[in-house]
């Protein structure tokens, strides 16, 4: 693992004006919009808080992946090759990319929250570490499953193929709106998927229902499962070159 | 046997060894038992048609793919722990540069991932993009990148430099800017092997010439020696009256190619050609006769009928 390689590569994410945008720009809109559209009567503040743990874990999401997707338009120009020309082995390499998912994946997630914070979300300094650094740690598997994107993807189909990765496990996930309100048939796909038990641990802060021991292990084997792939996926495309 | 040439080669100190190898793909011979010893200093030229294997071969020399059968040795290691050692600079053909991140932060990158890499500063400077460094890669024209990829190849202070077709895309005078930094790096002895599609450049840069086609090399050595390989001469000459028949019949001549009154007849005894031509045609002028150069030797040996 090379330090100036993971500082590089943050710096190169964030450059780009069209992460800013949509990764961190887009979950705090949602957030104003959708806590102002539903956060009215009683439950207005437990709403807010939904709709805050959603977001922020979907900005969180959003950024991960689409950092880790990132990796398709490298291997098409030829960078990785160029790259297998330095010391760095390929483990060190998939380690960084996921890495870097984790960062730029705590911009957002932090900055949902802080906004949340400052118009009127309440909770105990245990309740915002579990919805922060809780929720940070279940990004992993996510992360990694990015990279795996990146991995398989062409630079002509990444975009699209990235959107799709992220939009489908934010639905599943109950990112945007709770599994409460899912119908049914969604509901029995959601506890397969990993953005499903990723969310928990935010919404776990209002529905008190985080069973912390199976959204470890479900985490815990997607993150194996994932990184397995990934591995595989990389050893495969450097011997075909 | 190939084994105790390669054992022989790496005693000996050799820089590259590569024995017996082979790599296909599908039904196609990429690389078709190619065996191959340089030692350190040398300045070794790369010449083939396109498909003739030469970037397949330097693609394992520098552990980017790995052989179907035989053996490769970077100065006693493998090619992998070659790189990793910093030993091994190159020049990809088709190396990309990050789109979103300046000269001075690749070539810094570059830097940081070797163990012991020229100061970054210097390394711009030999490449001779110093007055490049914030500039961002999709501000550089074709010739400014490859000079790019040039310094993160120096970068890592290598021993064995390899270049695949390095100077495409530069202008005259970059290209002469290019030589003249690369000859800075050999003349502190150390080795380059250079693929390139530019005949002067082997002709004018390389100690040595090794001439690949279909898989294997056909020729090896120095560029007169090379030159030597395709026996005899070209002589030029304006005939009138002359058909190709007639002139093919003269002794001496193995080819002959006429326009108009303009004959160029390959021989293998010019001597014997310049004699029979001035008995049958007394009025033959303008004659020239020329050794065969090296673009005449590379097309002799690389063209699809040419024996091995």
């Amino acid at each position: 693992m090379n330090v100036k390689y993971l500082a590089l590569e943050i710096k190169r994410v964030v450059r780009n004006p069209r992460f800013l945008i949509f990764t961190v720009g887009l979950p705090v809109v949602f957030y104003f919009l959708f806590s102002s559209i539903n956060a009215q009567g009683n439950d207005a503040d437990r709403v807010r808080v939904v709709v805050m743990v959603g977001m922020a874990a979907f900005g969180g999401l959003t950024a991960a992946v689409s950092s880790g997707t990132r990796i398709a338009v490298e291997r098409g120009a030829g960078w990785q090759r160029q790259l297998r020309l330095t010391p760095m082995s390929g483990g060190a390499y998939l380690v960084t990319k996921a890495l870097v998912g984790m960062i730029v994946g705590l911009g957002p997630l932090l900055l949902v929250c802080l906004i949340g914070g400052l118009t009127g979300v309440h909770l105990t300094a245990a309740e915002w570490l579990q919805v922060t650094a809780g929720t940070w740690i279940g990004l992993l598997p996510l992360a990694i499953l990015g990279v795996l994107v990146g991995q398989l993807a062409t630079p002509d189909s990444v975009q699209a193929i990235g959107s799709g990765v992220f939009l489908l496990l934010s639905m599943f996930g109950g990112l945007w709106f709770p599994p409460a309100a899912m119908p049914s048939w969604l509901a029995n796909i959601a506890h397969v998927v990993p953005s499903f038990w990723y969310g928990g641990i935010g919404r776990g802060v209002v529905f008190h229902d985080l069973n912390v021991g199976t959204t470890v292990l479900v985490l815990g084997a997607w993150t194996v499962g994932l990184a397995a792939l990934a591995a595989r996926r990389f050893r495969a495309d450097t011997a075909r070159v | 046997m190939t084994d105790t040439t390669s054992r022989q080669a790496v005693r000996n100190g050799a820089a590259v060894s590569i024995a017996g190898l082979r790599k296909h793909y599908g039904e196609v011979r990429a690389v078709d038992g190619v065996n191959l010893v340089i030692a350190p200093g040398e300045v070794v030229a790369l010449l083939g048609p396109n498909g003739a294997g030469k970037s397949t071969t330097v693609d394992m020399l520098l552990g980017l793919s790995k052989p179907d059968a035989g053996d490769i040795t970077v100065f006693g290691q493998t090619p992998r722990q070659a790189v990793s050692a910093g030993s091994i600079g190159a020049m990809l053909q088709t190396g990309a540069l990050l789109e979103d991140a300046t000269v001075a932060e690749t070539v810094g990158l570059f830097a940081a991932l070797h163990h012991r890499p020229l100061p970054l500063a210097e390394a711009l400077e030999r490449a001779g993009i110093a007055d490049l460094a914030d500039r961002r890669s999709t501000k550089l024209s074709g010739g400014q990148k490859q000079r790019v990829r040039f310094a993160l190849a120096l970068v890592s202070d290598p021993d064995l430099m390899v270049l695949d077709e390095p100077t495409v895309a530069m202008d005259v005078e970059t290209r002469r800017q290019f030589w003249r930094s690369m000859r800075h790096f050999t003349d502190s002895g150390r080795t380059v092997l250079f693929a390139t599609h530019y005949l002067e450049e082997a002709q004018e840069f390389a100690d040595r010439v090794v001439l690949m086609r279909s898989g294997r090399i056909v020729a090896d050595g120095s560029v007169a020696e090379v030159r030597a390989m395709v026996s005899g001469r070209t002589l030029r000459a304006i005939v009138s009256g002359a058909t190709e028949g007639t002139l093919a019949n003269l002794a001496g001549v193995r080819a002959v190619e006429l326009r108009g009154e303009q004959a160029v007849l390959t021989c293998d005894d010019s001597d014997l050609a310049v004699r029979a031509l001035l008995h049958t045609f007394p009025q033959a002028r303008d004659i020239e006769i020329n050794a065969v150069g090296l673009e005449d030797a590379f097309l002799a040996l690389t063209s699809e009928g040419a024996q091995s």
